[in-house]
């Protein structure tokens, strides 16, 4: 059993005004793989340092099966950490790196044996054992950080943007690999990161934090689909969710978005979603929901999915397997970021019509930055 | 053929630097050489030609000096004070250089100030309280009181110079050390003190050369002559044998010998030690 429970946390650093960790609450399920996801400085990391003990907690709880653990030493918690230096003690070989933690509390040395043997041959380590890290690659003392963590069999493993110091290429590999063992091992996962890449592939659910708060806690899809706020949108994403300000009008029965000099107006079953919405609000479009060409028929609400916008081709970005289109809608000053299939001929200045797909809008509100409705 | 030409316009540009350090270890090197030709003559021999080179190379006043001149016992002295004393200085240096690296506390750059100021005080004016302080506690005169006054008098350096080598030693490590279980002094025995081997080496040898060459204090504080240190026991020579420039000679090579020994023998350790970190 693994499971961890954190109920109002909050970390505020001496000389600092302002909580690191505002009031922090979640709980992670045994076996679960949970990210921790946000921008550098957001408190991510704290959390993680106060859930393994390395940092005191000034207010708040961090349970462990039940079990408030705040006063007990990070030693007794029975979590295992991988940090994103990897730590590994430069001094010793990658044996005694493994079985340095496993000596200290006292156990047999033939089961250290079988235990390092064990988890250096399940990463790949065993020829490396009586290597320093010094001698090894960047992505070998990756595995070998990981495995100092395996074998120590925790409860919990926490991972602090374990993969940050590896090459792209690398990464992936690192990446999947890491995916399978968990997997394999099934022990409880804490994960921080800021590479929102890694939190879609890699998690069970995503907890987003922004300025020390939890912003929202799903499964990846779900959060890159309903974002909570304009934070989670744009975060999420890349490029991000474009955000424009848009007017909600009702005419006739129907419900109409004024971007700029342009109206769209929003298919009939949708106006009940924004029963009694009026004014400006914040449309939030992805990328990929801008379409180049649309189906047949289309440009009548009623019967299709997309409405077609004239826009003009700012820039084109070809990345290979797909092209990056910013565009300006007539009237309205805020790019537009599309995301369209390689083959376009569009080119800069080229005036287009652009199809937005309406099942797939955001609405905020630009007050509170609050999601306000999806259609 | 324009490789030569790029080397020779190289060899150009490298001339006044190593005509520097030609001069250079002229000065330095001379003077020492100088010294260890003498040591080898035999005082009339100096004086009938102060710069000759050796015409027979008289070995025994090695053995002559050690028993006859007492430079056995200045010898021995030395050696059970310099090694006492850095022997401490490392491990209370390394104690103490490891809490003010790691340990954020109340005071704690109060403290750090406070010990570290200790390196801005000159001998000459603790002198006078030094003595009167080693008179009340009975260590004056003592191998012991020489060896208390220069732990306490070179601590601050020591841990100056171990504090910003482990100060480099990445948090993580002890956050994992601390993680796999280790207490406090366990991760400075296992953690600290191996990676810092280089940073140790550093300060055990320059330790050693200052205070094995260290005056000031061992004259003020010993006055028996079979307590006095070699540094005390070539000045001794020099008034007990009026201008005995040869067997003067001899001592002075007694009392350089193991200097440069332990030069020798650590000078790349030492380098690394001091550089670390200098480049990432």
């Amino acid at each position: 059993m693994g499971v961890v429970a954190i109920n109002g946390l909050t970390k505020r650093y001496s000389g600092s005004g302002e909580a690191a960790v505002k009031d922090v609450s979640l709980s992670v399920a045994d076996g679960e793989f949970m990210v921790l996801l946000g921008p550098s400085g957001c408190g991510k990391s704290s959390v993680l340092r106060m859930i393994a003990g390395l940092e005191p907690i000034t207010a708040g709880t961090v349970s462990i099966d039940g079990r408030v653990v705040n006063e007990v030493p990070a030693k007794d918690r029975d979590i295992a950490m991988v940090f994103q230096s990897y730590a590994l003690y430069p001094h010793m070989d990658v044996y005694n790196n493994l079985a340095f933690g496993l000596r200290r509390r006292g156990i047999a040395r033939a089961e250290i044996d079988e235990r390092v043997r064990g988890a250096a041959a399940k990463l790949g380590l065993a020829p490396f054992l009586e290597r320093k890290p010094h001698a090894l690659s960047g992505g070998q003392r990756q595995r070998v950080a990981l495995g100092r963590a395996i074998v120590r069999e925790p409860k919990v493993f926490l991972f602090d943007e374990p993969l940050s110091n590896l090459d792209a290429a690398l990464r992936v590999t690192t990446r999947n690999e890491l995916i399978r063992q968990q997997h394999e091992i099934g022990i409880t996962t804490i994960y921080v990161t800021h590479d929102q890449v890694e939190a879609m592939t890699m998690g069970h659910r995503i907890c987003i934090m922004d300025k020390g708060e939890v912003v929202q806690i799903g499964p990846p899809l779900e959060v890159y689909r309903h974002p909570a706020n304009t934070f989670v949108a744009r975060f999420l994403g890349n490029p991000p969710m474009n955000l424009l300000t848009v007017e909600i009008e009702a005419a006739a029965g129907t419900v109409r978005l004024r971007l700029g000099a342009v109206a769209v107006t929003l298919p009939s079953w949708s106006t009940r979603a924004l029963d009694g919405l009026r004014g400006e609000v914040l449309l939030g479009i992805r990328p990929e929901d801008l379409y180049e060409v649309g189906p047949p028929g289309d440009g009548r609400p009623e019967n299709g999915r997309t409405v077609p916008l004239a826009m003009r081709v700012v820039a084109v970005e070809p990345l290979g397997a797909e092209t990056l289109l910013v565009l300006v809608l007539d009237g309205c000053e805020d790019e537009v970021i599309a995301r369209i299939g390689r083959e376009t001929a569009l080119r800069p200045g080229d005036e287009a019509t652009i199809h937005l797909d309406t099942t797939s809008l955001h609405l905020f509100d630009p007050a509170t930055t609050r999601v306000i409705a999806r259609l | 053929m324009e490789a030569p030409a790029i080397s020779f316009v190289a060899y150009v540009r490298r001339t006044p630097l190593l005509l520097f350090l030609l001069v250079y270890t002229l000065v330095t090197g001379g003077p020492f050489l100088w010294v260890a030709t003498m040591s080898l003559r035999t005082t009339p021999e100096i004086f009938a030609a102060p710069y000759a080179f050796p015409s027979r190379f008289h070995w025994e006043k090695f053995a002559e000096a050690w028993t006859k001149s007492n430079y056995g016992t200045y010898f021995w002295n030395s050696m059970i004070v310099v090694v006492t004393a850095v022997l401490l200085l490392t491990v209370i240096g390394a104690m103490g250089a490891h809490c003010l690296a790691r340990y954020r506390f109340r005071g704690s750059r109060l403290v750090r100030f406070v010990i570290l100021s200790g390196m801005i005080l000159p001998p000459q004016l603790m002198i006078l309280s030094l003595f009167q302080i080693l008179r009340d506690f009975g260590l004056y005169n003592t191998l012991t009181g020489l060896i208390v006054v220069y732990v306490a008098g070179h601590l601050a350096m020591t841990m100056y110079i171990l504090e910003g080598f482990f100060a480099q030693i990445p948090q993580d490590l002890f956050d994992a050390a601390r993680m796999d279980g280790y207490s406090d002094f366990e991760i400075f025995w296992r953690i600290t003190l191996p990676i810092g081997v280089p940073a140790l080496f550093t300060t055990v040898t320059l330790n050693f050369i200052i205070l094995w060459n260290e005056f000031l204090y061992a004259v003020v504080l010993l006055t028996d002559d079979d307590k006095r240190t070699l540094p005390l026991g070539v000045m001794h020579f020099m008034g007990s044998h009026q201008l005995d420039v040869g067997m003067l000679a001899t001592g002075l090579m007694i009392t350089i010998a193991p200097i440069i020994l332990l030069y020798a023998c650590f000078s790349e350790t030492m380098i690394k030690g001091m550089t670390a970190g200098a480049v990432r």
